[in-house]
Order: C-alpha cells, then structure tokens, then sequence
C-alpha cells in the first residue's frame, strides 16, 4: 500500500510555544489511521498543521505526491482533504442545508451527492431547514461529518467524533465512519480507545509533541502496557 | 415558542419604546409636524445606515473596526460631486489610476525579484527604502505639474447648473508618458506590498500555472490598455460627456462613480495595509485611524479646505408652476422640488435617500440570506478558519467585504452630497454617528446597525426640533434652547445609556 | 487586548548602578538645562531674543507634548487599553485652566485644583462608561465621547465660557508664570514640570500597582484570576492618564494664552498616537523621545512642504505603524536584546560585514 499523506518530522510552535517537535504518521489509501495521545498530545495541532491552519516551521507535509508546506488552508483544503473539527463546530446561524451548501467545491456537488449523505444520515434531510445551533450535539456531529463527504475529498481529518455523545449516537457514527470509508481515506483522531479500536487499520501514537510509535492496531490492543502508560486506562 | 421570545427580546423591546415613543408624539404633537420630522429623521437613518452596515459586516467578519469608513464615505461624495459637475475629469485621471493599479497588479512577477531582497535585518529596511524612494520618485514625476487645480477648481455655485468647459488638454505625449511612470511606479510599489501573501499563493510546484500566468499577464494588461484607449477617446468623451448628458443620467454615473470610488479604495486599503497586518489587531485600528487623517488631510490638498454645494438633480428639482408636488403620484410627472406631506412640503431628493437606504438595506440583506458569497461571510462571522478548512479563499472574500461595504459607504457619500454638500468634515461628521449606531446596535449585527441608524437618526431630528422650538419642563419659566450642535452632541447620551445598560448592543454577540 | 509592545524588562540595564542606568538621561536634562546659553552662545544673541527665543519656544511646545505623550503611553503601553479620545483630557484641561483664570479669576493654584478636580471626575465618567467594552471598542466609544466634547467647545450656546469657534482667547496668565513676560522662566517652568511628570509616572510604572497594570496589558483573564480587580485598576490607569495629559494641557493653555478647540480634536489624540508610536510603546522615555522627533519633523515639514505637511505626516504614521511597529526606544531595546550591551555596534559591525 502507498502512503496518501505523509507527515515527516514536523515542528509547530503557537505563539512562543513549541506544540509539535517531532510528529511524523503515514496515512495508507483507503485505510483508517487512528491519531491517538493523551489530552494536550498535540493532536488537534497535528491534523491543523496538515491542514495549513498552523503552518509547521519544520519538517515537511506530503499528500499525494504534493507538498502541502507553505500552501494556504484553501489551497490544501482544495487538494481534496476534508475537515470534520472538534467541538462540533458546525456554523450556528446557517441552515443545515446551508451547512452542506456553503462546502461543495463546484456546483453540483451537494446534488450529487445528496443521497449518500442522507443515506447515511437520514435525520439531516428531516432538520434541513433548521439552523445549526438548534440541532443536538449528536445531530450536529453529523452535520459536520456530512459537511466534509460534500465534495469529492481523499483524506478526511475527523477530530473527536465521540466526544460527549450518548452511547447509541456513537454507534451511529461509527456505522457511519466505516461506511464512509469505503470511499475516502481516514486520519481520525480519538480519545475513546475502544472506539478508535474498532475503527482503525493503522494507529499511530505520540506524547507531547512528539512521536511515539506507529503500528497496526491489532497489535496494540495486545500491548497492555503501552496503552495503560500513554492513554491511560483502557 | 418562549425559546424564539427570548431570541428577538432585544427587538421586541426596540419595538416597544418606538410604540411608546409615537405614542407621545401623536399625544403632543401634531400629525404634520411629527411626521416632517419623522421623514427628516429617516433621511438621516438612511444615510447612518450605508455607513454603520459597513461597519458592522467587516468587524464581523474580520474583526477590523473601520476608521476611515467615515472616509470612504466623503472620498465617494467628492468622486462623485466631482465627476457630476465636471465628468471630464474622469478621461484624465481614471487612465492614471488604471496604470496604476496595472502595475501593481504585476505583483505576481516581481514577487520573484522581491524574494531576492534581504529577509531581515538592516538590508530589508535599505532595500524596502530604496522601494519607496523609487515609487515615490516614479509617483512624483508621475503626477508631476498635473492640471488638478484646473480639473477640480470649478464652480461651486449651484446656481449657474453649468458644467465645466472643454478646455485645451495637455498634449497626448505628455498623458502617455505620465501613463507609463505610474505603470512603472505600481510595479516597484507591487515589489514592496503584495509580495509576501503572493508568495504564499504560488508556492508550491504544482498549483495549477496556467490560469495564474493568464491572469498575471492579463489582467495588467487589460488594465494599460483601457488606460490608453480613454486617454484616445478623451476628446471625443468629452464632448459627449458635455453636451449630451441630462444631469440626471449624469447624477446616475455620479452615484456609480462614488461607489467605485469607495469600493476600489477600500479593497485596495484591505489588500495593501490591513492584510499585512492580522497578526497585530491593534495596529490594524491604528492604521486605519491615520488613514481617517491621510484621506483629510489628502482632501483638503486636492479640493481645498472649504466645502462646496452639490445641485440636485433635475428629476428631484424642476421648477413648474404647480410646485410643490400635492402628492407623490403628481409628483411622478412634475418632479418637483418639494412634495407636500400632511400639508406640509418635504423635499423630494430627501425622500429619494430614505429610497437609497431602503433598496441597500433589503439588497444586502437579501444577498447575505440567498446568496452564496452571504452564506460564506455568515458562517465566516463565526468562524473564518473553518470556511478556510472548506476550500473556500476566505481572504478573497475579506477583501470583497471589505469593498463591498466601502462602495457602499461611497455610494452613501454621492447621496448625502445634494442635500449635505461636500466638504472635509464628513468623515467625522457621519462616522461619529454610525459609531453610536453600531453601539447601539450591536458590533456585527447587521440587523442591530440597521436599527442602531434608525434611532440615532430619528434622534438627532428629533433632537433638533426640540432644541430650536426649547424644551419647557414644569415649573420652569422658560422653554430651554439650545444650537442644533447640542443636539448633534446629545446622540451620545443614547450611547451612554446602551452602555450602562446593555455593553454588547441590542443584538450584540460579540463584546 | 493582545500585547501591544515588547516587555519592559531590561536586564542589561537592570543590574548597572543608577548613574549608569540614569546617566544619559541626565546628561541630556543637563543639555536641557543649559540648552538657552548655549543657543546664545552659538547665535550670539541674547537669551531672551531672536534664534535663543525661537528654540526655547520649540521646546517648551515639546516638553508640553512629551508630558501628554507620556500620559497616553500610561494607558495605551502600559495598561494596553486603546483609546482614541485623549484630546479629551488635554482639551479640557486647556479649557479648565483658562475658565478658571478668566472667568472665575482664581488664583493660579486653584485654576491647577479645578483642572485635576474636573479630569478625575471626567475620567470616572469615561471609564465607568466605556470600560465595560474592550479593546478597538474602547476606542471607537472614546473617540465618540471626545468628538462629543469637542462639538460642545464649539457650540454657540457657551459662547461666553468657551468662545465657539473662535476659543477662548486672551488668557491672563498670572505675571509669574507669563511665557510673554518672561520666556526664559516659562522655559524652565515647562522643562521642570515635565521632569517632575517623569519621575512621577517612573514611580507609578514600577510600583506594584505599574506591575499590575503591565499583567492586565499581558493577559487581562490571567490577572483576573489571580485576584486582581482588574476593573479598578483600568480606572487608576484612566484616571492617571486624565490628570497627566489635563495638566500638560492646562501648561498648554498658559504657553498659548489661549485654548481652542483644536485641542479637543482628533488630531490632537492623533499626535499623543503619532509621538508614542515614534518614540515606542510601552516606555516612558519613548513618547518623550517622540514628541520631540515630532516638534522638530513637524517644524521641519511645515518649512518644507507648507500646506499639505499635515498630509506628509500622517504618510509618515502610516509607513510608522507599518514598518516600525516598536518605535524608536522599542527598536532600540530589541536589538539589545538580540545582541546584548552596544547593539547598534554590533548590527554595524554585521551590516558591513
């Protein structure tokens, strides 16, 4: 298998502080690579460093072939890299059927792909009219999600998909990410262990800032002791 | 339902001292007073409006607080006074500013070169010197002996209604010479502006090269070729230009002139000063309160210190016999000065501003709900990095905001000048307002600038009428009077009191 | 607010002893203080005359500005709070002193009283009112409280306190304290006042409640957690700022014998901007420096360009915040910084290099 995107050796600093010295991960076509660490790791960091949001002074960003360093957000975005952020963050004061609109990259595409993201989501058809900020949070996790499969996007960067949501709506979304999957590639990042377990081919794991290790997923369920160090309980 | 209640509280209770306030009015006084002074009032709201929308859509969507808006807004009411009583001016100075711009739009290019300047250090100031000295030189010999006092020192009667005469041009030679030192002079002053966000736009081996080459070589050159085929046509535009156009259409090219005015300004002012700086928010305001200085000061150097008048226009001043106007259907067929409302005349041109202010209000409200661009700068008011994340050039669409809300602030400066005139103090004088409106209303609402420059404008006519006829409270033994300028003064007890009672305006999210 | 300007920290400086640390500034107060002689030496007039005259006049303008430039860095440097409207402090303390003198013909001591009186009060009103909004929204809601005060010295109605339009002209200034009767001593009454101003405002920044103000300006949530009433402390630096800049602009009116509304326009909030900006954010020498560069440059572009030198100077503000965000003191102490004691030797050295 290829690598799609490759994060070699990058160095982020926010403000005067260095965040990121050292990540590097490999994201193979098709798969689903799980970005795991513990709270404050340098995750979120990780995935807006790929994305341009805050640009690595070191240290390059490959995805496809192309150098993503000192690109603009757009312009990367643009490559086909979709973007389903912490906290939901959904635009509150547009529709839902805006929230979809506002990210197709040529005309058409919300059309084209409508009944495959109501197909995975059938309430968001049902709230169309509503505004972001009225949704739940479940609801509005889907609404991000389907946001990033609106136009055609390889890499998709979800950050926290089960954060602070009710058992049952995770199932959901991890029925929805598998589906989804078929079609693009994955960088996910996730705190619940068991959820990301369940999901990823691939994992890779770092701690403060810097890598850890990287390896198949199956194998790290098996190493107790790794787990319990860097994620905590398990 | 009490969820959406609680929603538009701030309205509701808007709302309910508007009532409360008619209620008083109607109960002391006349219907035909309070009515004249309720249309002087929009008038003004009207005008507080172009201005405190603009305001309020940049600062929410980038959180820049405007403070040469009030600037944009008196540069349109003298590009536009100017083109209406002179349009000539337009063939000889739009040429200039078009190689101008055709220059600096060579930045693409020269970014290669500026990449050679030193990065830091001592070497990046004397090579960012020798840029300005040497665009300053080009600008210098660019403009230099040019006929200004002759293109904008006409008239500033009204009466006479005539326009400028065509008066021997300089000779061509001498147009396209000036046409190619500020070509020139764009280019160095594209070295030391654009480079750096340029830089970061092409980088990269594989951004698509085709259409960013077409648009590097063509745009300039549309550019130096428009420049140069109105500098041809002068003679012949201007004879059109003097004899064959009725000072209505003339009014209307005005008004298009004035918002192309603010609108390029201000885009260029986005593009050239404000972006290099969204690192340093603070520095940003500083900028653009000494551009509110440059712009006065620049106006009172081309135009003269003192105001001017600017005519109405025929289709809002006809004088017949059967003036005023007993009613707006009349009205249509006479166009006269004045319309009589509850038998009281109001001018017309008055009227035709609260139109103006209407027609945008609904526009832009229907272009930020329907369109689109409105759909990006809604979701971008929340969060720019987000739409950024979606593919979409969330700085492209900063500038057009910030344009658009400029040629609006333009267009608002040509309206306001038949009834205000043109002078340097109206950038002070109807940005103050729109600040207390945008207070008022709440920063980067659109709806809450929209009723901010209802109240504030419906304030200061009211205002004014009470402190010309005095205000005679109980027990006092004579009514109190004061100058109109007290009145002016007073709007800010409003804000004074949003402040006390609601620091984040009426439908303010942001603080 | 983001931090506007770099710490004041120095280090360097920090560990020398005071006629070391101090020993530049009182060379130039010396120079300050001779400077009459030896302008009369070198242009062989009196004290009181021709060229000596002229200059003392240029610099009492300066230490009056430098004062008001100090003020305005207390809030805008020290405290990082933005405001647009400190012509209002200054403007009315014009008004103030000349009211008090002509119209209510107090002695000089009480006019003094009434100017600090009013700025307190002034203060309190602004602050109560626009300190519940921050940063660039300070500004704009200052700037409208100060329009509004300029609008009101020049409305009709108080003719006989403020004379409209025309100001109030024809100030009589007590014999003692007459810059017409005696310039050398109004001299050295301005250079005093602004050296007192000085080692005020040096003792304010570097108490504990200076240090305080400096973490609100760093990070206004941290200070409010760790249990500062950050509030009350804006208020101190609002009403410190006041009575600075009321005071330098009552010494304003006695050197004018006038006070016109100019002093309460914006471009009066313009120039305290323009000369901390040019001098540095964020010190006290700074603005001093900067009202100096000020007089001299606007003496200068006045001779030069005439009309239009307003227009040149704000070009030059622009290029300033631009390109030389720190100005001239907080360029200084960055370089410095980077290359410790005798900077500018070193990035000499480098350039030729």
């Amino acid at each position: 298998m290829s690598a799609l995107l490759s994060v070699e050796d990058i160095h982020t600093f926010i403000g005067q502080s260095h965040i990121l010295e050292g990540v590097s991960l490999q994201v193979d076509r098709g798969s689903i690579t799980a970005l795991l660490g513990r709270n404050g790791a340098g995750k979120t960091t990780t995935l807006k460093s790929i994305l341009g949001l805050t640009p690595p002074r070191a240290g390059r960003v490959v995805f496809d072939g192309q150098t993503l360093n000192g690109r603009r957000t757009f312009d990367i975005a643009g490559l086909g890299i979709g973007f389903v952020p912490e906290h939901r963050a959904v635009f509150r004061d547009l529709t839902v059927e805006e929230n979809l609109r506002i990210a197709e990259r040529r005309k058409g595409d919300l059309a084209r792909k409508a009944d495959f993201i109501y197909g995975l989501f059938p309430d968001l058809k049902r709230l169309n009219k509503l505004k972001g900020g009225q949704l739940s949070g479940g609801q509005q996790q889907m609404l991000a999600i389907a946001r990033s499969l609106v136009p055609d996007n390889r890499l998709l960067l979800i950050d926290e998909p089960s954060e602070g949501l009710a058992p049952v709506i995770i199932e959901q979304m991890m029925a929805a990410i598998k589906t989804l999957s078929e079609q693009s590639t994955v960088l996910l990042v996730e705190q619940n262990f068991i959820v990301a377990s369940q999901l990823a081919d691939r994992y890779t794991l770092i701690d403060d800032g810097r890598l850890v290790q990287t390896g198949r997923m199956a194998d790290l369920v098996q190493d107790r002791a790794t787990i319990h160090r860097y994620l905590g309980a398990a | 339902m009490p969820q959406s209640l609680s929603r538009y509280r701030p309205l509701l209770i808007s709302v309910a001292v508007v009532l409360a306030f008619f209620a008083t009015l109607s109960a002391t006084m006349e219907a035909r007073i309070w009515v004249s002074i309720l249309l002087s009032g929009l008038t003004l709201a009207a005008l507080y409006f172009l201005l405190a929308s603009g305001l309020s859509l940049i600062f929410g969507l980038m959180d820049v607080l405007n403070f040469a808006h009030g600037s944009l807004f008196m540069l349109g009411a003298y590009a536009g006074w100017t083109f209406y009583t002179n349009p000539r001016v337009i063939f000889n100075t739009a040429p200039l500013f078009l190689a101008l711009f055709a220059g600096l739009g060579l930045a693409r290019w020269t970014h290669l070169l500026a990449d050679r300047l030193p990065r830091r250090g001592l070497g990046r100031w004397l090579g960012l010197a020798v840029v300005v000295l040497v665009a300053v030189a080009l600008l210098t010999l660019g403009f230099q002996a040019f006929p200004l006092d002759r293109l904008v020192a006409f008239g500033t009667t009204v009466a006479g209604r005539q326009v400028a005469t065509a008066e021997a041009q300089e000779p061509l030679t001498q147009g396209l010479t000036r046409l190619v030192l500020l070509f020139l002079a764009g280019g160095v002053l594209s070295l030391g502006v654009g480079s750096r966000d340029v830089r970061q736009a092409s980088a990269g081996p594989t951004s698509a090269t085709t259409p960013s080459t077409l648009r590097a070589v063509g745009l300039p050159a549309v550019l130096v070729g428009l420049s140069i085929v109105l500098l041809l046509v002068r003679d012949a535009g201007e004879t059109l230009m003097l004899k064959g156009l009725p000072s209505d259409l003339r009014f209307l090219l005005a008004l298009v002139v004035g918002a192309a005015t603010g609108a390029l300004v201000g885009g260029l002012i986005e593009v050239g000063l404000i972006r290099p700086l969204y690192a340093r928010p603070i520095y940003q305001v500083l900028l653009t309160l000494g551009l509110l200085f440059v712009f006065d000061q620049s106006v009172k150097a081309v135009w003269g210190p003192a105001g001017a008048f600017m005519e109405i226009p025929a289709f809002f001043n006809t004088a017949s016999d059967r003036c005023p106007s007993p009613d707006l259907i009349a009205w249509l067929s006479d166009h006269c000065n004045s319309i009589m409302v509850l038998g009281r005349p109001f001018p017309s041109y008055r009227l035709f501003i609260i139109v103006v202010g209407v027609l945008l209000l609904a526009g832009v409200a229907l272009l930020l709900q329907r369109s689109r661009l409105g759909i990006i700068i809604r979701a971008g008011v929340q969060d720019a990095d987000m739409v950024q994340a979606l593919g979409i050039n969330v700085r492209r669409v900063f500038t057009l905001v910030f344009a658009l809300g400029a040629g609006i602030a333009g267009l608002g400066g040509v309206a306001a000048a038949p009834f205000v005139g043109v002078n340097p103090g109206l950038a002070l004088g109807f940005q103050l307002p729109a600040f207390i409106a945008v207070v008022i209303g709440g920063m980067g609402s659109y709806a809450g600038a929209a009723l901010g420059a209802l109240i504030v404008g419906l304030a200061r006519a009211f205002g004014d009428y009470l402190v010309l006829t005095g205000v005679q409270l109980p027990g006092m033994s004579q009514a109190l009077k004061a100058s109109p300028t007290v009145a002016n003064a007073s709007t800010v007890l409003i804000m004074a009191l949003v402040l006390l009672i609601r620091p984040s305006g009426l439908f303010g999210k942001k603080d | 607010m983001e931090s506007t300007a770099p710490t004041t920290q120095r280090p360097v400086l920090a560990r020398a002893g005071w006629l070391q640390r101090d020993g530049l500034l009182l060379a130039a107060l010396a120079v300050l203080a001779l400077f009459p002689f030896i302008t009369s030496l070198l242009s062989g007039e009196a004290v009181d005359q021709g060229a000596p005259k002229f200059f003392q006049g240029l610099l009492i303008q300066m230490f009056i500005f430098a004062v008001y430039a100090m003020s305005y860095d207390l809030l805008m440097g020290y405290t990082g709070i933005l405001s647009f409207g400190h012509a209002l402090f200054f403007g009315s303390g014009a008004y103030m002193m000349g009211i008090a003198l002509k119209h209510l013909q107090w002695p000089l001591l009480g006019a003094v009283g009434l100017v600090i009186v009013v700025a307190i009060v002034q203060s309190l009103i602004i602050g109560v009112l626009s300190l519940r909004v921050h940063g660039v929204y300070f500004a704009m809601v200052t700037l409208a409280f100060a329009q509004v005060a300029f609008l009101l010295a020049t409305a009709t109605d108080f003719r006989q306190w403020t004379g409209a339009e025309d100001g109030l002209q024809g100030i009589p200034v007590p014999a003692l304290v007459s810059p017409t009767d005696n310039r050398l001593r109004f001299y050295y009454l301005a250079l005093v006042f602004m050296v007192i101003m000085y080692l005020l405002a040096r003792r304010i920044v570097n108490s504990p409640t200076g240090r305080v103000l400096v973490a609100i300006r760093e990070n206004e949530n941290r200070a409010t957690m760790i249990g500062y009433n950050v509030f009350v402390f804006k208020m101190i630096a609002v009403i410190l700022a006041g009575v600075f800049a009321a005071l330098a602009g009552s010494l304003n009116a006695l050197w004018n014998l006038n006070a016109t509304p100019t002093v309460l326009g914006l471009d009066m909030t313009i120039e305290a901007l323009l000369m901390t900006i040019i001098g540095g954010v964020g010190t006290l020498i700074g603005p001093m420096l900067g009202s100096g560069v000020l007089t001299i440059l606007g003496y200068w572009l006045n001779a030069t360009f005439g009309r239009n030198w307003l227009l040149i100077l704000g070009v030059i503000y622009v290029l300033l915040v631009l390109f030389l965000p720190y100005g001239l003191v907080g360029t200084w102490r960055r370089q410095s910084a980077r290359f410790g004691p005798g900077g500018w030797r070193e990035l000499l050295r480098r350039t030729r290099s």
